[in-house]
Parts: C-alpha cells; structure tokens; sequence
C-alpha cells in the first residue's frame, strides 16, 4: 500500500509558530511521525510522500492550499491519505479535516486523528478521524488507530458503525434493524444503570460543567430584572430566522413597555416541544404577564424593556455557554441586576 | 519540546551519561508537561526532533516540588519561582508529575 501524509510545520520539523507561514512543500517518503507510521502499517506498506505547510498558510491562504494539496494527491495517486493526527490543534486540525475532504472527492480513502473537541470535526465531519489526546503524547495510540482504520479504507472494504470501528462519530444515521426494539432496549439500559452495572448510551450526551448558581437577589423589591428565554419566542414572522434547532444565535427583542404578549405579535419556534400552545399563548414560555403583575405589585424592582431569546433546541454546548456569557454582558450593561431564565 | 531542545538534552546525556543526570521541569500545565517528561523518559512522542525513538530514562522532576525546593537558595528560589509558586494551581502540577513516574 503506497500512503501519502500530510504534516504541518511542526510536526515535520520545520519549526514552530515563527515558521507557520511555510508554503506547502511536497517530499519524497516519511518525515518525522510518519516514520512511526511506515512501522506501523507493516511489511509492503510505506509512505511514499509527505506534503509539508504552515498551519497559517493554510488557513490565511486557504485557495492556495487547496489547490496544492490537490496537485500533490492527482501527482501520487496513493491507496491512502493520512493528515495528522492534529489532536486538539485546531488550525491543523482544520487543515487535516480539508486534506481529507479534497482526498476524497478525488476518490481517494482518507483518515486522519483528532482530539473529539478539535473544531476540524466541524470543518468536514464526513472524515475518518480516529480519537487522539490532546497532545502529541498520544501520538502513538493514535498513529496505531489511524494504521487499522486506515488499511481497511485502502482494502476497500465496507465500515461498520463508528462505535464499533473506533472512529469519532460522523453524524451520519443509516437505518437497520437492531436484536431488540428500542422500548426493550431502554429498559435493559435502565435496569443496568440500576444495578451499577456498566452499559453504553446509544444518544450520548456532553458532560456538563457545574455551573454555580449567583448569589440571591438581597432585595427583590429594588431589584431590575432582565428576562431570557431558550425558548424561541420571537416577534411574529421570526425577523431573525432563527432555526427551530441547533441554533448558534441570540437575539433581543423590545418590550415597548406591553403588559403581555399576545399571538398577534409574537410566536414560538422551538423545535424541541409541541409548540402550538406556546404560539397561541407565548406567555407560557415567557411569561411576560406574570412578571408585569409582580412588577405592578412592589415584588420586583421593574423589567427591562427588552428580552434576550435564543433557540436552545440542541444547541451545542460551547454555543450555549458563548450566548450566556454575551446574554449577561447585555443585561448587565443595560442595569439589570438579575436575570428570569424560564425553564422549557 | 522542539528539536532545539532535544538536541541540547541528547547532547549532554551523551556528555555526562544518563544515569548523571536528572531533568528538573518547570511547565505550568499538565499536557506541556506530559510530552516533555516523555520525551527525556521514552523519547519524543511526536517523533520530530533527535530524541524521535531515543529512550534517555532520564529521572524527572518539578522546580515546585518539595524535595527540589529544599535544595535550592530560598533567596534565589523567592526570585525566581515565587511568584510562580503563588500564581499556580500546583495541585495540577502535582498529579501531572506523579502520573508521569507512573506513582
């Protein structure tokens, strides 16, 4: 099997950040990792060439690079494309994650490694990317990962599922049917979990940080509150479009001093519920009218005349925990000395 | 740690002989310190510099290590790593070390 790798300026030697403006450079046979990997991929097996750039080159000169990563790949038509691995470098995990897209387009099995946070998981989530550390000190777990993986894409074979082959989770759902219905197989879940005994999500879910709570409001009566909402109310014909799911976004809205929201003016996109009630009474999910009446009271200091929305529905966490930290920067610059965050 | 580095550190084992020498490490953060304890221990995991497949066994330790502390100056050691000392989660350090001698 003839492979062809791609490394960036460190890994081949190059030097460091002072030289990441180096222009790809192609050459003959393995450097640096790659000489790991020529072991690893065993006898009649070697690396025939190895494309060399900058992680800045690539990533400021992106047209350029492209076309150079093309060029390489048409002149060594190999049975296999290694980038990386990039662990959690994320200008080279970037450019790993478009070696493997253009190698494939090209018809050319590609597979490289990253760390399950490096943002070229985002880049091309089709590629075949082995799990790796943080680190170049797993550089040789994954460089083993990658030898596997790699050999069965050269042998053109067909893959199983990413739990079972040992890549990072691409996203892609097929159908197929399974030894037990989904309602059995919960309940075996459920059971184990109960038991202590050990068994594997089929939704797995990021872990999520303990945020903790701020300290309570000392006096409510004086207090200005700021209201948010994941729930997607937004003005009627959602001015800002935002997705009914996975929504990156946030937005704010002005109350215009209203005492509640009606259906005339406002509705609800959240993809994640039956929405319906919510549109036709959006106080439900913000609820505006319940706020105004403990305002009118003396329970509350006053409301700021505008609310902050989001979509939450699958939102990714790092999205999530960016629109927060934005959220309270605009409630604080604008008075607000508590924030009403309704559940949905 | 750059092929700079690991050239320096070959030359002097080659020098002095390995079992003279022990490497006092002084990285803030757990990764920085996890690839250079390996790199003198079993070699250079990235396999880009001299020390690629070289397995030195050097003996490592941390400047915020009690038993290094005690061997230094307390006036130079004030100067030189106090400020660190106080600004550092030296927990972090700690585990990072042990785990590195495998403790």
């Amino acid at each position: 099997m003839r492979a062809a790798h791609y490394l960036n300026q460190f890994f081949a030697g190059v030097g460091g950040e002072e030289v990441a403006d180096t222009p790809p450079h192609a050459h003959e046979g393995a450097i640096g990792p790659g000489r790991l990997l020529e072991s690893l991929l065993g006898d009649g097996s070697g690396i025939a060439t190895t494309l060399v750039c900058g992680d800045a080159f690539f990533n400021e000169r992106a047209d350029d690079a492209h076309a150079a990563v093309e060029a390489w790949l048409r002149e060594a038509h190999p049975d296999l494309v290694v980038a990386g691995p990039a662990f959690a470098a994320g200008r080279y995990g970037v450019a790993c994650a478009h070696v493997c897209r253009i190698a494939e387009e090209l018809g050319f099995p590609a597979v490289t490694g990253f760390h399950p946070e490096n943002p070229g998981r985002l880049t091309y989530p089709r590629a075949y990317a082995v799990p790796a550390g943080r680190t170049a000190a797993g550089m040789k777990d994954a460089l083993g990962l990658i030898a596997v993986l790699g050999s069965k894409l050269a042998a053109g074979g067909e893959l199983g599922p990413a739990e079972r082959e040992g890549y990072l989770p691409r996203g892609i759902r097929r159908p197929g049917y399974r030894e037990k219905p989904g309602a059995e197989r919960a309940v075996d879940m459920l059971v184990a979990k109960l038991r202590g005994e050990p068994f594997v999500t089929e939704i797995p879910i990021d872990a999520y940080d303990a945020v903790p709570p701020a300290a309570p409001i000392a006096d409510p009566a004086t207090a200005t509150i700021g209201l948010v909402t994941s729930g997607a109310i937004v003005p009627k014909g959602n001015p800002d479009r935002f997705k009914r799911a996975s929504e990156t976004r946030w937005s704010t809205y002005e109350l215009d001093g209203r005492e509640a929201l009606s259906s005339d003016e406002f509705e609800c996109v959240h993809g994640g519920f039956f929405n319906l009630i919510a549109c036709e009474n959006p106080n439900f999910v913000l609820p505006l009218d319940a706020v105004r009446a403990l305002e009118q009271e003396g329970a509350i200091g006053r409301v700021l005349d505008f609310y902050c929305a989001t979509s939450g529905n699958d939102q990714r966490l790092a999205d999530c925990a960016r629109n927060g930290r934005e959220i309270a920067s605009a409630l604080v610059e604008a008075g607000a000395n508590a924030a009403l965050l309704v559940a949905t | 740690m750059g092929p700079e580095s690991q050239s320096q550190i070959k030359a002097v084992a080659d020098r002095f002989g390995a079992d003279n020498l022990v490497v006092v490490l002084g990285a803030a953060d757990a990764e920085a310190l996890e690839v250079a304890g390996e790199t003198v221990t079993t070699g250079d995991p990235a396999f880009v510099g001299p020390l690629a497949g070289v397995s030195l066994g050097l003996p490592v330790v941390h400047i915020l290590e009690p038993e290094v502390k005690q061997q230094v100056d307390p006036e130079v050691y004030s100067e030189q790593v106090g400020l660190l000392e106080l600004t550092l989660d030296t927990e972090v350090v700690h585990e990072a070390m042990r785990k590195l001698r495998g403790e």
